[in-house]
């Protein structure tokens, strides 16, 4: 059932060189460690969305494939509007949904859509796509500790 | 949304077909040196090529899957990887390494491999991968059909009154306060108050329930139900997304959007997935390269293991259930907040009731009315007498009184009451005609010194029933008593039933005296009774029931003052009366008032989750059984190869059957109890 047809033609043994054979392993472990770094590793803090003047965080996402950017960095404790462009046409991208708020939205091609997150608490909260294989992270952080005693201050 | 789904799918299907075509050609050509190389008469020479073959191969990649390998490299560049990495690299990797036997098969031959090509693997798979993905893309469009079907329900015009002439107008543009009219066998447009005619109304799409309903003035109606025989005006009273279907809408799309704790796992799990595939398919590149030195060999099993692997099936397990659960509930008059909610239910040991209104309609009726022995009026004269006194009273027991004897006469006008007056904590009393007219309890006679000895056993019969009782004295004699109860719904009894027979502890809770709480409770069958609660406490008999250990604890009330209990329980569940959707506390809301919908809601939990454990079972032995099976693990135990090909089609139909178990939930049908009206 399982088994390749072709299997038994296929099976040859060949003398390989010692140090071909070698080559290979080491190439083998240096792509396996780049490319679990690549996806894996934490690339860069994540974008910091910009600020109103009515305190409102605004961020545009491209949606493309992927979530660009995909980590984004915000204040707690204030308004948030993130506003997605998507140009991917895949339909897996259509929807995104941001479980943590119970919020799905669709996203309508070559077109930009908002949607508005109400204040929260530190954390981090993912969003995906549809399928959930596309990912992004909302990362909420208190605002920094200066900010916070030049508050108190004032 | 819709337009555009319809479109990708013409779209897939088209390349799907295109694929098709092309791979089949490909394998033909590819048949004589599959079937051990020699030349066969039947296919010309030029048509088992390796270039004819790259020539159908190159469209089938890169125009029917193309999709997979922009999506790659966008992925690729946000340093993140998906199911289009793996089938990008698989069929790329086996793509290649034939076009580089094509141009180069003397390399190969010098090395003493043949100079074999795998245009057809990599054709095979893609076909393969984009047939999965369109049977998934039809399915997944039926897992939202029941919130399709909610919106269809609401019709586009409606006929709105206009200085009293009738014109047709869209539903976007009715406001509140118009006057509408219905006629036979059509849909309400908008939800609102009935001001004139009457009808039975079918609301069972969005109830459940299954019975027609009266519907006369002042009866609330609810937009998108059916209006069966009469002709009826209403006053609307909310539009757009006030209406109760909008609100239902909104609150399914909010649970399709929430995710269970199981699911978190299955999130954390896909994160890693796809990477860590990679890195096991290198290492299966390089071992199968060390132990044999073959390297189109190990790049067959590279391809495999990139092939078979599917994090869709991880991905899709939960949310696919979900969204067809809440949908069906929805189908079910059951509205599920949140996936949590969903979880929950289904892990429930106690389930508490409250008395007033959730068991009972909570509205006091009058259930007995007996002449007495001694008495001489005729029972007419006698509810004239009693509902001309009672309806000067606001007493609720008097508006009972009221409603009932007005019910049974046919003619309307009371007659006139002198000197009318309200003893408190006894009755009312007056002068009609010049009869002396009293309405009390029992015990007011007494102590009045009124012979009631022919009360006393009705009383005992009527209290036992958990009644209230009033009697009639006119002129120091006693004429006639009522008996008032708060009547069980009359699916109560019923619904309780089954709740126990799903094995779960049901408690009633009630302000009402022990006795009468007792009562209630032993004609519906529940054993446990907490009475004597009073509104505020009953939070905080929840939290001791969780703190005994008793948890998950549901708690079943009307919404309204019984929210901090709702919110306080694992699982609120609150029984709307139709018309009001009272969610906010709620985790649960059951738009029509049967009590039979929290049995149906609780089973409806279990077959879901079920399903999602079934899912995800299903998905994470797929992936750890198949990955080693496509590294080649058990090649030298028992022989077995993975065709790169048979990898693909694994994969594709792997993310196809969860989807298809989670539409098994479509046939979901709540056990069959009565379910009659309220």
């Amino acid at each position: 059932m399982l088994i390749l047809a072709a299997a038994v033609p296929l099976w040859r043994t060949i003398d390989q060189p010692v140090a071909l054979k070698g080559l290979v392993a080491m190439v083998g472990l240096l792509l396996i460690a780049w490319e679990l770094w690549w996806f894996l590793g934490r690339h860069g803090g994540g974008v910091v969305a910009r600020e109103s003047e009515a305190g409102l965080q605004e961020i545009t996402i491209t949606v493309d494939g992927g979530y660009a950017p995909s980590r984004i960095k915000v204040k707690a404790g204030r308004p948030l509007r993130l506003s997605f462009h998507r140009i991917d046409p895949s339909g897996c991208v259509a929807q995104v949904i941001f479980p943590d708020f119970h919020k799905t939205l669709d996203l309508p091609l070559e077109a930009t859509t908002s949607l508005e997150l109400p204040p929260s608490e530190a954390g981090v909260y993912p969003f995906h796509c549809g399928m959930n294989m596309v990912r992004g992270v909302l990362e909420v952080v208190e605002e920094r500790a200066n900010n916070q005693s030049a508050k108190r201050a004032s | 949304m819709e337009r555009e789904l319809a479109r990708e799918r013409t779209l897939l299907r088209r390349r799907v077909s295109v694929a098709a075509v092309l791979t089949v050609l490909v394998v033909v050509s590819s048949l004589p040196h599959m079937l051990g190389g020699g030349h066969h008469s039947f296919l010309p020479l030029w048509f088992t090529s390796p270039w004819t073959q790259l020539i159908l191969t190159t469209p089938v990649l890169f125009w029917c899957g193309r999709d997979f390998f922009t999506g790659a490299v966008s992925a690729f560049r946000q340093h993140s990887a998906d199911m289009n990495t793996l089938v990008a690299a698989g069929t790329g990797i086996a793509y290649l390494t034939s076009l580089f036997s094509t141009l180069f098969p003397q390399v190969l031959i010098a090395e003493g491999l043949p100079a074999d090509v795998y245009f057809e693997t990599a054709a095979v798979i893609l076909t393969l991968v984009l047939l999965g993905r369109l049977l998934e893309a039809r399915a997944r469009g039926q897992t939202s059909e029941a919130i399709r079907r909610l919106l269809q329900l609401q019709p586009p015009t409606a006929r709105v009154l206009r200085d009293g002439q009738p014109i047709e107008i869209p539903v976007s543009q009715v406001m509140v306060g118009d006057l509408v009219q219905v006629r036979p066998g059509e849909k309400i447009p908008v939800d609102g108050v009935v001001s004139e005619g009457s009808s039975w109304v079918e609301e069972s799409m969005l109830t459940g329930e299954p019975t027609p309903v009266a519907k006369a003035a002042g009866d609330a109606v609810i937009g998108a139900s059916m209006n069966r025989s009469g002709s009826f005006t209403f006053r609307v009273s909310r539009v757009g997304g006030d209406t109760v279907l909008a609100q239902i809408v909104e609150l399914v799309r909010q649970a399709q959007s929430s995710r269970t704790q199981v699911q978190r796992l299955a999130d954390q799990v896909v994160g890693w997935f796809v990477p860590v595939v990679i890195a096991l398919a290198i290492t299966a590149f390089v071992v199968w390269f060390l132990i044999s030195g073959n390297a189109v060999l190990a790049m067959l099993f590279l391809v495999s293991v990139l092939v078979i692997a599917c994090p869709c099936t991880l991905g899709l397990a939960t949310p696919t259930s979900i969204m067809v659960a809440s949908g069906k509930g929805a189908e079910n008059g059951l509205i599920f907040r949140s996936a949590e909610a969903l979880e929950t239910a289904g892990k429930l040991r106690t389930i508490v009731l409250d008395k007033t209104g959730t068991l009972t309609r909570g509205q006091p009726e009058v259930t007995d009315f007996e002449r007495l022995p001694g008495g001489v009026l005729p029972a007419g004269t006698l509810l004239a007498l009693t509902a001309a006194l009672e309806s000067r009273s606001e007493h609720p027991l008097a508006e009972a009184i009221t409603t009932y004897a007005r019910s049974q006469l046919k003619d309307s006008e009371l007659p006139a009451v002198e000197g009318f007056e309200a003893v408190a904590g006894r009755g009312v009393q007056g002068s009609i005609a010049g009869q002396q007219v009293r309405v009390g309890t029992p015990r007011w006679f007494e102590e009045l010194g009124i012979d009631t000895a022919a009360l006393k056993p009705l009383v005992e019969r009527l209290e036992a029933a958990a009644c209230s009782v009033a009697a009639v004295v006119v002129d120091g004699r006693i004429e006639a008593c009522f008996g008032v109860a708060d009547p069980l719904k009359t699916s109560s009894a019923a619904a309780v039933a089954a709740l126990r027979r799903l094995g779960l502890q049901v408690v009633m809770l009630s302000g009402d005296a022990r006795r009468t709480a007792e009562v209630v409770a032993a004609q519906v069958g529940i054993e446990r009774v907490i009475a004597e609660v009073r509104p505020a406490d009953k939070s905080s008999v929840i939290r001791k029931l969780q703190e005994q250990g008793e948890g998950p604890v549901a708690m079943v009330g009307d919404g309204i003052n019984d929210a901090p209990a709702l919110a306080a329980a694992d699982v609120g569940i609150a029984m709307g009366t139709g018309t009001d959707v009272a969610i906010a506390a709620s985790d649960i809301t059951l738009i029509s008032g049967n009590l039979a919908g929290v049995p149906a809601a609780i089973e409806l939990s279990r077959t879901a989750m079920a399903n999602i454990r079934q899912n995800l079972v299903f998905a994470f032995a797929y992936n750890v059984a198949g990955i080693p099976i496509a590294a080649g693990l058990l090649f030298p135990l028992t022989g077995w190869l993975l065709s790169p090909m048979i990898a693909g089609a694994a994969m594709a139909f792997s993310s196809v059957s969860v989807v298809s178990n989670a539409l098994r939930l479509r046939s979901f049908h709540p056990a069959r109890l009565p379910l009659p009206t309220t």
